[in-house]
């Protein structure tokens, strides 16, 4: 897998836009509410105009009627703040605004059906306020889950790294023997030893910044070097890789593989000590086959070996790791979980049916047909994972 | 459709079944807003019909073209592909508000239109080529009686990789924006039950100055086209019906020919214009018949039975010689122009992405494609891919989806 950047995470740069904003929000907070300016819309809904503010949280509205409309969120308080429109008795969420700066009116539209709502208003550094709850009688709403905090992604993500610490020793092992083979010249041993090391580490989903720098040194690309595949700075799996695989000599690999060694270990110790954010758990479970769609079906990370479609299946595994801690908090969450765990099904006998003993199709060796299978068993999956993401990002609830 | 025709508040929702994006639908839009006054414009093709419209709608100014196989599993799944597909098209050539579906996903539109999309600015046309009715999906003795894989014509040097596929979907619109939008929107939705085979992007040129618009040759291209407007002659050649001896969901649909053609570009404007204009029977500034003086003028064969004014193997010739006999004969073109970027050795690559409509392929397109053969033309054009496909009945009405009669 190929590390592409940084997390996705908002930027919490409130901090240094709370004293900006100060100035207008002077001036908003003492307006009269009359004089409040509604953003032009022509959209042709019906708007409601809502006050955020721990004092006055949801204000603005004593009815409501069903259907799609949007509430215009303005910020009275002098500090960023989250809005959540919930049941306020489930406290199931059908809509959210994140980071409403002081003085600053966003939309939020939705779609209201029979049930009861209130706006809680979750200012950045103080509790949540719940406003006055409205009834709606008929109708169907939109689609709303409870929020995932980050409290009930503590477990699932100690429980996750303890995996990945097992999986870290496993990737040492095995790539202290594609050393091994290599430093007795041993290059058929070394061919065959590669496969299961370069597994074993993407079964662990180092999908987009997850292991950080350490990443870049043992599974980057030649992408961004200068000299290329030939260039210094290329090391790790795949400047193994591409040696055993381009006939360079096992003594010019001592080297690299001996610096890759050294990078897996470096990364099995300092996992020990480092705690993974419970934020990125979500992620994960979407970004692991994103990364598969972008770097292994498009044969990016081929040099040489030919195993992307075997680097897929390990993906593939990855992400059902990711999702096993997830599930309790997805099943009263997301109610295309058995479409999405049948597509697993579904795209784990797609990718088996390249396997051939320990050998693999080669993607330029598959058919059209096989070729538009995988892709679309694929990019369905990533539909559907981005939901989880989404729904296991961290909110704050209290 | 007009949003402005609606109740305050929402006319419909959740169209969508069974799709992963689960709750994403369509709103219309309501009442406009006060100061919003500018009515809709009229619709490129209205979506619900017996036929669907955007056969016979005049080309719009640009549109994309793809062909698309399918990877679902079986016929129930065939199904939901193209009850999606239809939910999609609806909503997209309807406009209104994407339905927002809160923490439980992404956002449900892409947003490169707006927050609202547009009424009546898209339109789509669904075909099914002859390879959807193999035996995957049951469909074989379904297959509409003059569907064949299209062959590959004399003066063709077809590539695979651009030729065929079970499905064709085109999307019409005058902003590259608007059928960029529908082509991200239902691929989203359809992931996991069909990919594209192969794409092709087209464009209308604006008439200049005056008239058919221009392809890349500079010659106005779709003069003679019979009258849309006119149901009999569209009964007698575009639409299948009755007595054909067609299956009976077929009715209503239309044979679809879709050919990618390069045009030479470079070579053809190194090429005198009077011998431009005797390869295709007309003068390129007008547009008229050689003999004619303005562009609709009928040319006069039988006054010029040598071929001395109009050459006989001028295009326009051979493709209409406007005989009792070949009336019927006659088919809706309905092609755009193309334009892809360089070849390896630096020419132009563009041309015309060629579609025409007819009720029966052999009687149709292949007798004239066959009368077409070895025309002076063929030296500056290569057909490189394409295929035949069947443009479905239209969809009916609300409950009604493309392909109900073939699948139900």
């Amino acid at each position: 897998m190929q590390l592409a950047g940084l997390g996705r995470r908002p930027l919490r740069l409130w901090g240094a836009l709370i004293a900006l904003l100060a100035l207008t929000t002077v001036g908003a907070v003492l307006l009269p509410r009359a004089s409040h300016r509604s953003p032009a819309t022509g959209d042709g809904l019906r708007h409601t105009t809502i006050e955020v503010s721990p004092s006055r949280c949801g204000h603005g509205w004593q009815s409501a009627t069903a259907g799609l409309q949007v509430f215009d969120l303005r910020n009275t308080s002098d500090g960023p703040t989250e809005v959540y429109l919930e049941d306020p008795a489930s406290q199931v969420v059908y809509g959210e605004v994140e980071g409403i700066g002081p003085g600053v009116t966003r939309p939020l539209t939705v779609r209201l059906g029979e049930g009861t709502y209130a706006f809680k208003c979750v200012p950045d550094d103080a509790d949540a306020v719940t406003g006055p709850s409205v009834h709606v009688a008929s109708g169907r709403r939109g689609p709303g889950a409870a929020p995932v905090t980050e409290h009930d992604l503590i477990p699932p993500a100690i429980d996750y790294q303890k995996w990945v610490a097992g999986g870290l020793s496993e990737v040492v092992r095995l790539t202290s023997r594609l050393q091994r083979a290599i430093d007795h010249g041993d290059l058929a041993g070394a061919r065959w030893a590669w496969l299961p090391a370069h597994l074993e580490y993407e079964r662990l989903g180092a999908a987009y910044d997850a292991f950080g720098d350490a990443d870049a040194q043992i599974n980057g690309t030649d992408a961004g070097l200068p000299g290329g595949v030939h260039d210094k700075g290329f090391a790790g799996f795949h400047r193994v890789e591409y040696g055993l695989w381009h006939g360079q000599s096992a003594v010019s690999l001592r080297g690299p593989v001996s610096a890759l060694l050294k990078s897996v270990t470096g990364l099995r110790d300092s996992w020990a000590q480092t705690r993974m954010d419970p934020a990125q758990l979500g992620l994960r479970a979407h970004e692991i086959l994103e990364n598969t769609v972008q770097f292994e079906l498009t044969g990016r990370t081929d040099y040489g070996s030919g195993s992307n479609l075997a680097t897929a299946r390990a993906n593939l595994d990855g992400t059902r790791e990711v999702l096993s801690r997830l599930r309790p908090l997805l099943t009263t969450r997301y109610a295309g979980l058995p479409g999405l765990d049948r597509e697993l099904d579904r795209a784990q006998r797609t990718l088996d049916g390249f396997r051939h003993g320990d050998g693999w199709t080669r993607l330029d060796q598959l058919t059209r047909a096989q070729r538009e299978q995988t892709d679309s068993v694929l990019g369905d999956l990533v539909e559907r994972l981005a939901s989880v993401a989404t729904l296991c990002d961290p909110r704050r609830t209290a | 459709m007009n949003g402005t025709e609606r109740g305050e508040g929402v006319g419909r929702r959740g169209f969508l079944r069974g799709a992963a994006l689960a709750g994403a639908g369509l709103a219309t839009g309501g009442a406009a807003a006060p100061g919003t006054t500018t009515a809709a414009p009229a619709a490129v093709a209205p979506f619900h019909g017996a036929h669907q419209a955007s056969v016979l709608a005049p080309p719009r100014r640009t549109c994309v073209f793809v062909s698309l196989d399918v990877t679902t599993e079986n016929r129930a799944e065939l199904t939901d592909l193209l009850r999606t597909l239809t939910d999609r098209a609806r909503f997209l050539t309807s406009g209104g508000t994407p339905s927002p579906i809160g923490i439980t996903g992404p956002p449900a539109d892409s947003g490169i239109l707006g927050e609202q999309l547009p009424s009546g600015q898209l339109a789509v046309t669904v075909g099914v080529g002859t390879a959807l009715f193999d035996d995957r999906f049951g469909l074989a003795a379904r297959r509409p009686r003059r569907l064949t894989t299209m062959p590959a014509f004399p003066d063709d040097d077809l590539q695979s990789d651009w030729c065929h596929g079970d499905l064709s979907l085109q999307l019409h619109a005058d902003d590259p924006d608007t059928a960029l939008h529908a082509l991200r929107d239902i691929a989203r939705h359809t992931r996991g039950g069909m990919q594209v085979r192969w794409r092709l992007d087209g464009f209308t040129s604006p008439p200049r100055p005056s008239g058919t618009p221009r392809n890349l040759m500079g010659f106005k291209d779709g003069t003679a086209n019979p009258d849309t407007t006119s149901g009999r002659e569209m009964d007698r050649l575009v639409w299948v019906g009755k007595g054909m001896g067609e299956p009976d969901w077929a009715l209503g649909g239309s044979y679809q020919v879709v050919r990618l053609i390069r045009m030479l570009v470079e070579f053809w404007d190194r090429v005198s214009l009077g011998e431009q204009e005797r390869m295709f029977g007309r003068a390129r500034s007008s547009g008229a018949p050689l003999d004619g003086v303005s562009e609709h003028d009928t040319p006069n064969y039988a006054d010029d039975p040598k071929g001395d004014v109009i050459p006989l193997d001028a295009h326009i010739r051979r493709a209409n010689p406007r005989t009792a006999v070949t009336a019927d004969q006659r088919l809706l073109r309905r092609a755009y122009n193309y334009d892809r970027g360089m070849d390896a050795n630096g020419n132009l690559d563009m041309g015309l992405l060629f579609c025409c409509y007819q009720q029966d392929l052999a009687r149709q397109f292949e007798t004239v494609q066959h009368r077409l053969a070895g025309e002076p033309l063929t030296d500056y054009i290569t057909p490189f891919g394409g295929g035949y496909f069947f443009a479905l009945p239209g969809v009916r009405d609300a409950t009604d989806w493309y392909g109900r009669a073939l699948l139900g």
